[in-house]
C-alpha cells in the first residue's frame, strides 16, 4: 500500500507544478502586454489618454454538487473617455475570460482494417480550459488581424502550442478541431455583441459560465479599441471553488484515494444491506 | 434536476442516471444477472468515460451482490474455500486488469478495447444463450425433456497437481483450475466493470463440476469481494470512481430489481434467456457499429496523464 500511495503523491505533483506554471506564465504574460503594447496607464494618465478599468459581478464562485452554470457580468468604464452616447459606437471593446491552461492530448481516428480507432495523437501543454469572448462588434470590424494575433484575442489567435513541433498543414486541422470540441463543449464561447455600453464610459458583458466549466482561476482581461488601435487593457480575476461535498469527495479522490475507495466500498455494502433489509422486512 | 459528478466532471440529470439504474435493475431483477454488462455500455453512451463507467460499475455491482450473497450465505449454498481460492486468483487478476487499464488509457487505446471486449463477449454469450434457449423453447413444446448433466467424467483437470479438498462442494480437485478462473474473470471485472459471474458460473459448472445451486451462490460470493477488490484499486491508481454516479445506480438499481423479480415470476425460464440474448446481441450490435461506421467527429480529448 507504502508504494500504491508513494505514486500516487509523485503522480498530483506534476499536474500542481504545471497548473502553477501555467498561471504565472499568463499573469507575466498579460502585466507585460499592455507596457509593451498600448500606452501603459501611467503614460496614459499624463496625456489624457483613455484607461479603462473593469470588474467582475462575482470574484469568488462555489461549485457544488448542484452547481449547474453561473452567469457573471463583467462591467467597467473608461476614464478619460470621449464618447458622446452609449450608443454613439466610438470605442471598440473586448471582454475575453479565460480559464487556466492544462495540458491535454488530441487525437485522431482512422480507418486500420475496418475498425475506427486512434491513430495519431499531438499533446499540449498549455490550451485555455474555458474561453469566452465578447466584443461590441464583430472582431474583422474593430482591428486587424495583426493586433490580435499579438494579445491572442480570438479562436485564430488563442495561443496553442503542441509539447512536440507538428508539420504546419497537421497543425492546423490540429487546432481547427481543438476548437471546434471546445467549442461543442461550450467552453469556447464568442459572443459578437456581448458588449454593450450603457452609459458614455460605462459598459457591461454577460458571461455564461457552463456546468461544465473547469475549476480554477479565472481571468477576465478587457480590451479597449478606438479606430483599430488597442488604447488600454484591464485584468480581473476570479475563482472558481469546490465547495461542501463536492470538494470533500474531490479532495478525499485526490489526495487520499485509498481512503476514498475504502468510502466508495462501504457506502456501496451499506446500501445493498439496507434494500435487502427493507426488501425483507416488506410482507410478500 | 442536475447533479454535479465530481469524477467524471459534469453535469448530468438525476433522473436520466436514476432511470437507468432501474431500468438495468429492473432487467437484472427479471433475469437474475448482475447487469454490469449492460449499464457499462450504457453509461459509455450516455457520454461517461469509458474509464469511469468501468471504475463507477464496480462500486455498483458490489452494493447490488450484497444482498444476494448474504442470501445465498443463509442457504448454506457458499463454498467459503473455494470462493477464497477464486478470490486469490481474482486479485491478482484485477491487479492486472487495473494495470491495464492505465496503460491503454495513457495511449489512448482504452475505448477501442473496452468496445471490442464488449462486441467478443456480449457477441459470443448472447449468442450461446440465443440458440440453448430456442432450443428448449423447442423442445418443451415438442415435448421433450432435456438431457441430463453427465457426471462422474474425469478430465484433464483431474490431472492437475496442488489438488485441494473442497468439502460443500464434494470435490477434490487441484487448485490451479480455480484460481486461473478466477484471475481470469478478476481480469475481465477490472478491465470492463462487470462482475463476471456470467463467466464463473458456468465455468464453475462445467469445468469444475461444482452443483449448481453452490456454484451461483459461491459466485456471488466471490462477485462482493471481488467488485470491491476493483473499486479499491481503480479508486487509488486511476481515480475513477465516482461515489455520487454509483449511488445515482444503486438507488435506480434497487428499486428497479424489485419490481423485476415480481415480473419475472410469471415468465418462463427459457422465454427469459431468449430475451435476455436478444437485449445482449441488440448492445453488441450498438457497439460494433460504432467501431466500423466512420465517426462523425474523427478528433477527440482527452487529459495528458502522467507518462505521458
Amino acid at each position: 500500500m507504502m508504494i500504491i500511495r508513494a505514486k500516487f503523491f509523485s503522480q498530483i505533483r506534476r499536474p500542481v507544478v504545471l497548473a502553477l506554471a501555467g498561471l504565472a506564465l499568463a499573469a507575466t504574460t498579460a502585466g507585460a502586454q499592455p507596457a509593451k503594447k498600448g500606452p501603459s496607464p501611467a503614460q496614459g494618465a499624463k496625456a489624457g489618454a483613455e484607461i479603462v478599468e473593469a470588474d467582475v459581478s462575482s470574484r469568488a464562485i462555489a461549485v457544488t454538487s448542484g452547481f449547474t452554470g453561473k452567469e457573471i457580468i463583467v462591467f467597467g468604464s473608461i476614464y478619460n473617455g470621449r464618447q458622446g452616447a452609449a450608443d454613439a459606437g466610438y470605442y471598440d471593446v473586448v471582454v475575453v475570460v479565460e480559464g487556466i491552461p492544462a495540458p491535454l492530448v488530441l487525437r485522431r481516428k482512422s480507418n486500420v482494417a475496418g475498425l475506427w480507432m486512434n491513430t495519431t495523437s499531438v499533446n499540449f501543454d498549455l490550451v485555455p480550459s474555458f474561453y469566452a469572448l465578447s466584443s461590441t462588434a464583430p472582431l474583422d470590424k474593430i482591428a486587424a488581424p495583426e493586433v490580435f494575433e499579438d494579445q491572442g484575442i480570438g479562436f485564430d489567435h488563442i495561443r496553442i502550442t503542441p509539447r512536440h513541433a507538428v508539420p504546419e498543414a497537421e497543425m492546423k486541422l490540429y487546432r481547427e478541431a481543438l476548437i471546434r470540441l471546445k467549442k461543442n463543449d461550450k467552453v469556447y464561447v464568442q459572443n459578437q455583441s456581448g458588449v454593450t455600453f450603457i452609459g458614455r464610459s460605462l459598459f457591461r458583458s454577460s458571461v455564461m459560465l457552463p456546468a461544465n466549466i473547469p475549476v480554477g482561476l479565472l481571468q477576465a482581461r478587457v480590451y479597449l479599441f478606438r479606430k483599430g488601435a488597442l488604447l488600454s487593457t484591464y485584468t480581473a480575476q476570479l475563482q472558481l471553488e469546490r465547495e461542501g461535498l463536492e470538494r470533500w469527495l474531490h479532495d478525499l479522490a485526490k489526495k487520499n484515494s485509498f481512503l476514498y475507495g475504502l468510502l466508495a466500498i462501504l457506502t456501496a455494502v451499506a446500501a445493498g444491506l439496507l434494500a435487502s433489509e427493507v426488501t425483507r422486512r416488506r410482507p410478500s | 434536476m442536475n447533479i454535479y459528478l465530481p469524477i467524471a466532471e459534469m453535469s448530468v440529470s438525476v433522473l436520466l442516471f436514476l432511470g437507468m439504474g432501474g431500468v438495468v435493475g429492473f432487467l437484472s431483477g427479471l433475469f437474475g444477472v448482475g447487469g454490469g454488462f449492460l449499464m457499462t455500455p450504457l453509461l459509455i453512451f450516455s457520454g461517461i468515460p469509458a474509464a469511469v463507467a468501468v471504475g463507477t460499475e464496480g462500486a455498483q455491482i458490489a452494493a447490488t451482490s450484497v444482498s444476494g450473497a448474504i442470501a445465498q450465505y443463509r442457504r448454506n449454498n457458499v463454498d467459503i474455500k473455494l470462493g477464497c481460492v477464486l478470490l486469490f486468483g481474482g486479485v491478482v487478476g484485477s491487479l492486472i486488469g487495473v494495470q491495464m487499464v492505465k496503460i491503454l488509457r495513457q495511449m489512448g487505446q482504452f475505448d477501442l478495447v473496452i468496445a471490442l471486449s464488449y462486441v467478443t463477449f456480449l457477441g459470443v454469450i448472447g449468442s450461446l444463450m440465443l440458440i440453448e434457449s430456442s432450443n428448449t423453447i423447442r423442445k418443451t413444446r415438442s415435448g421433450e425433456t432435456g438431457f441430463g448433466r453427465r457426471s462422474g467424467q474425469h478430465s484433464w483437470i483431474h490431472g492437475l497437481p496442488f489438488k485441494m479438498r473442497f468439502q460443500r462442494s464434494k470435490l477434490y480437485i487441484s487448485a490451479i483450475p480455480p484460481i486461473a478462473i478466477g484471475a481470469f474473470v478478476g481480469f475481465l471485472a477490472a478491465m470492463m466493470g462487470v462482475g463476471g459471474g456470467f463467466i464463473m458460473v458456468p465455468a464453475m459448472i462445467y469445468l469444475l463440476r461444482v452443483p449448481t445451486s453452490i456454484a451461483v451462490g459461491t459466485s456471488l460470493f466471490q462477485v462482493v469481494f471481488i467488485t470491491a477488490v476493483t473499486t479499491l484499486l481503480h479508486a487509488t491508481l486511476n481515480q475513477t470512481v465516482d461515489i455520487i454516479l454509483a449511488l445515482l445506480l444503486m438507488v435506480g438499481g434497487v428499486i428497479g430489481a424489485q419490481i423485476g423479480v415480481v415480473a419475472g415470476v410469471r415468465l418462463k425460464g427459457a422465454e427469459l434467456r431468449f430475451l435476455l440474448a436478444a437485449l445482449v446481441l441488440l448492445v453488441c450490435a450498438r457497439i460494433g457499429w460504432d467501431l466500423v461506421v466512420q465517426p462523425a467527429e474523427l478528433y477527440s480529448i482527452s487529459p495528458l496523464l502522467r507518462g505521458q
